[in-house]
């Protein structure tokens, strides 16, 4: 599955890179979100639990960021496994500041799911998948302005 | 109280039924032994994957977990990789990579089932993806990524190459042919889906050293042969024949799906080797579906050449044959592609050229039979899609094109262009009955006037020709055993017997049929009668069950032993009644005298006597085995006709009307037989309007599940009118043919061809199975004829 998406978000440009660059605060935005292992600042290990159709299952995933170049590009590679399903994915982003307070965020996503997750739930796929996607982006909103706003007033 | 004796042909209640419908079966789920411990499998997510690492020791922690099993440790014992029916390899257990989605991975031994279960999600396995092929087009690309690299020397995804018919001959029919049609049909990836999914309980008695497997196999004989070998050949060392015992107990279905060797078996069985403990195996429902041997897989390329008259005079298939990570398909040894080459059908073809081309793909192995003989479903298929498809390009009837190239009744024995000796047919009669049963020509004038009007309506017809009955020892075996098939018979004392057979019943009725042979031909009642199957130490060897073989090969067999009885049978007779043998004639089911019908004895007074009384020199006792070596395949066929209505709201295709004409030759008995084709037309519809297993391009199943692979239901059945004509087959000892896939076979071109027929004005001249409303939906909305 290929995703690419574009998001206006209204914070400075610097918020949006620490956010992306705390595991934690990223790992509290994903929904289904359990634990995770710190192996180091750009390797970790989240547990996520992932509901589709009948079927929910907990990935352990291992992802490394790559390819950072502060404070406006990042990429992700990783991979995942439950039982009997298995999670392959790569991204990017790009982030833009369109004013002071204004930041865009253009990112790019491959996913490849195989096995129970796939087979069973595979028309249910795409779109459980957006739908995760846009409520990770409305957790991240809701995150970075509670970390913003300390800071106004 | 004269009982009557007269068994043959008649509807015999089912012997076995009383025990199904009140839930008294006894099926490998419900053997139960003392100490026996649980297996469950870790299955590969990925459809093509290196294993990095497999970690057991959460898994292991667990408290019941015994073992986890991984392909490192069977390769220990040389037990990782097993030989398929059809000469290839494939794994047990995979050592560093895995080929297809649901692979086994490694297994689990637990006290209890569920904790086994529980330890499967437990265990850590590492892979690295590998680019998966699952296109059989595209696994023969150069830059394809290897499904087997094992094989050393072949160094492309092409298995093997098989031709049939004269090429030469065929290309200049086609050079000078006035009409030459052609489609590429795809006959999907189909699943049994039995309603018991395979399983085993193996235990290994450690002191005596036998091994004791019950299984849910078409074939305990054959299985038995196997496991000796594949021990021979392994570290455990050889485990010898007379001390391995397959009991085969009651199936929930068969189909072909329980003839192959799954690798589920052989775990289990090495762990009960092992551990000296019952193991058992029980797959769940989605490893059945998803891990199981498929059905079909056949892209053809089907071409026909005839004249404007309409005279067909030759036909030429391609064929890729996508067997999935490894060959194994449950085919006669010398037939990689089964006996698809009986595609010229019903028809006096000139010639014809046939060539299939094995490939491997990363998709579970197969392919099996199912509920046909050997790819006669997609023999089938082509030549009856390819004949209305020329009817259409000629602008003819699809009934009157076939009754002019049918092969004359008078031309029988028949010999087909591919080689193939047909033993007897009356094809028209087939036909004009189901066309009068049907009312043909009023249908067509409906038709007529509904497309007038924008109703859709088609009218498919399929006649077809079976080829079953594997199979004479000159051409069939497996693995290098002759496909023959035996009955052993017991005449006791007082006149009853019990017959142990060497096919296995999967709810094909046997334990009724096979009596009422015995009954037929000894006399004895059918009460009488006890019939044996399915254990190896006590039935005699032969092949098992599949391919419609039982009754006309086993069947023949059990004619002939009870024969063989009767002529020792005789001479106890002559002697009872005091009269030469010569003058003792059997005359409704008793032997008398010649002229003096007041002097006879029956068959339990000549039991009795073989017993108490028989005369000096020879031996006591009443018994014959048999092994019968069949002449020759028999032939059955049938003339199938569907209505179907389109809902133009949509797309789904309504089976109006169904008449199927069969003639199997002589009928046993002919309730069964009937159910055999209600139940066949039914599985021959799923596939023709729901099921087909599809994979994405990861190698994900998309239909793992009922949900998405959608099997019949009463539902969507319609009623199916069944009529026979009877043309018995002139080498078999009772004239019978074998009819349990006919309907299997027959259905799905008929329904296909109904479509085809109800849009044919619209120019389509093709609809691959399974034709789904959507399919249809898609061809009306390009037409402008939805409706809401």
């Amino acid at each position: 599955m290929h995703f690419t998406g574009q998001e206006t978000i209204n914070v400075p440009m610097q918020a949006v890179w620490d956010f992306f660059m705390d595991p934690h605060r990223v790992a509290e935005c994903a929904p289904g979100f359990q634990s995770m292992e710190v192996l180091a600042p750009d390797h970790f290990k989240p547990k996520v639990g992932v509901g589709i159709g009948a079927i929910k299952a907990t990935f352990t995933l291992d992802v490394m960021l790559e390819n950072l170049r502060a404070p406006d590009h990042a990429e992700v590679k990783g991979h995942g496994v439950a039982a009997g399903s298995a999670v392959d994915f790569n991204g990017r982003m790009d982030l833009t500041s369109e004013s002071e307070h204004v930041t865009r965020m253009d990112w790019v996503a491959d996913v490849n799911v195989s096995g129970g997750i796939a087979s069973v739930g595979g028309r249910l796929l795409e779109s459980t998948a957006r739908k995760l996607t846009a409520k990770f982006f409305a957790n991240m909103r809701e995150n970075l302005q509670k970390h913003s706003s300390p800071a106004k007033e | 109280m004269a009982t009557d004796l007269h068994a043959f042909g008649k509807s015999v209640k089912r012997r076995e039924d009383p025990r199904f419908i009140r839930g008294k079966g006894t099926y490998i789920d419900d053997i139960k032994l003392p100490g026996m411990i649980y297996m469950d499998i870790v299955r590969s997510p990925y459809a093509h994957a290196k294993i990095l690492k497999i970690d057991a020791s959460k898994a292991l922690a667990l408290p019941g977990v015994l073992a986890v099993i991984t392909g490192k440790d069977l390769d220990a014992y040389k037990l990782a990789w097993m030989p398929t029916l059809m000469s290839d390899t494939q794994m047990v257990l995979p050592i560093d990579r895995v080929v297809y989605q649901s692979q086994e991975v490694a297994a689990v031994i637990a006290t209890e089932r569920y904790i086994a279960a529980d330890a499967v999600a437990l265990v850590e396995v590492e892979y690295e993806p590998l680019p998966p092929v699952v296109d059989p087009y595209k696994a023969l690309e150069p830059d394809a990524p290897l499904v087997r690299p094992d094989h050393a020397d072949k160094k492309t995804n092409h298995i093997w190459h098989w031709e049939s018919g004269d090429k030469a001959r065929t290309d200049q029919l086609f050079n000078e042919a006035e009409v030459v049609v052609k489609e590429h049909m795809y006959l999907p990836r189909i699943h049994v889906s039995s309603i018991e999914t395979c399983g085993c309980v193996a235990s290994f008695d450690k002191v005596n050293g036998k091994l004791t497997v019950w299984m849910t196999t078409q074939a305990p004989h054959a299985i038995r042969t196997v496991f000796s070998l594949v021990t021979a050949a392994s570290a455990v060392g050889q485990i010898p024949e007379h001390k391995i015992r397959i009991i085969s107990p009651d199936i929930g279905g068969g189909f072909g799906g329980k003839v192959p060797v799954y690798p589920g078996y052989v775990i289990a069985t090495a762990a009960s080797v092992l551990t000296g403990l019952p193991v058992k195996w029980i797959e769940d429902r989605s490893e059945n579906l998803q891990a199981d041997s498929f059905a079909r897989d056949y892209h053809m390329d089907v071409e026909l050449a005839g004249k404007r008259d309409g005279t067909i005079t030759a036909m030429r298939v391609k064929t890729l044959a996508d067997h999935g990570s490894a060959d194994a398909a449950a085919n006669p040894s010398k037939f990689p592609a089964g006996l698809f080459n009986v595609c010229t059908g019903s028809y006096q073809i000139q010639a014809a050229h046939i060539e299939v081309d094995g490939v491997y793909t990363n998709k579970p192995p197969g392919g099996v039979a199912y509920r046909c003989s050997f790819r006669v479903t997609e023999a089938v298929h082509a030549i009856e899609r390819i004949v209305d498809r020329m009817a259409q390009e000629l602008k003819m009837d699809p009934a009157e094109l076939r009754l002019k190239n049918f092969i004359p009744p008078d031309k029988f024995p028949y010999k087909s262009a591919t080689g193939w000796e047909y033993d007897s047919g009356n094809y028209p009669a087939a036909l004009k009955l189901a066309m009068e049963k049907i009312g043909y020509a009023d249908l067509r004038k409906e038709q007529a006037e509904k497309r007038a009007r924008g109703e859709l309506m088609g009218i498919g017809i399929s006649t077809f020709t079976e080829i079953v009955g594997a199979g004479p020892s000159h051409t069939f075996d497996i693995l290098g055993i002759k496909m023959f098939d035996s009955a052993e018979i017991r005449v006791h004392p007082t006149g009853s017997a019990i017959v142990r057979i060497g096919v296995q019943t999967q709810g094909q009725g046997h334990e009724t049929t096979f009596a009422q042979i015995v009954a037929e031909e000894l006399g004895l009642p059918v009460d009488n009668i006890t019939v044996e199957h399915g254990d190896t130490d006590t039935a005699p060897y032969g092949l098992g069950t599949y391919a419609s073989r039982s009754t006309p090969t086993a069947g023949a067999a059990t004619a002939m032993a009870a024969r063989k009885i009767r002529e020792k049978a005789k001479l106890i007779a002559a002697h009872l009644l005091e009269a030469s043998p010569d003058d003792i004639e059997w005359v409704d089911y008793k032997f008398q005298v010649k002229g003096a019908p007041g002097r006879s004895k029956t068959m339990a007074d000549v039991a009795f006597a073989a017993y108490t009384n028989h005369p000096q020199g020879m031996e006591a006792g009443l018994e014959a085995v048999d092994y019968y070596d069949p002449p020759n395949l028999t032939f059955p066929f049938g003339a199938y006709i569907c209505v179907v209505d389109i809902d133009r709201g949509t797309g789904a295709v309504k089976i109006r009307r169904f008449v199927a004409v069969d003639d199997c030759g002589n009928i046993i008995n002919p309730m069964i037989v009937d159910g055999q084709i209600h139940g066949g037309l039914t599985m021959g519809m799923a596939p023709a309007l729901l099921e087909g297993i599809f994979y994405d391009e990861n190698g994900n199943i998309q239909q793992g599940t009922f949900m998405d692979y959608l099997l019949p239901t009463s539902m969507e059945t319609p009623a199916w009118e069944t009529d026979k004509t009877c043309t018995p087959s002139p080498h078999h000892p009772l004239g019978a043919k074998g009819v349990g896939e006919s309907a299997t076979v027959g259905a799905p071109p008929a329904i296909a061809n109904a479509v085809v027929d109800a849009l044919s004005h619209l120019g389509v001249t093709h609809l691959d199975i399974p034709i789904t409303p959507w399919k249809v939906y898609e061809i009306l909305q390009a037409h402008g004829l939805t409706e809401v």
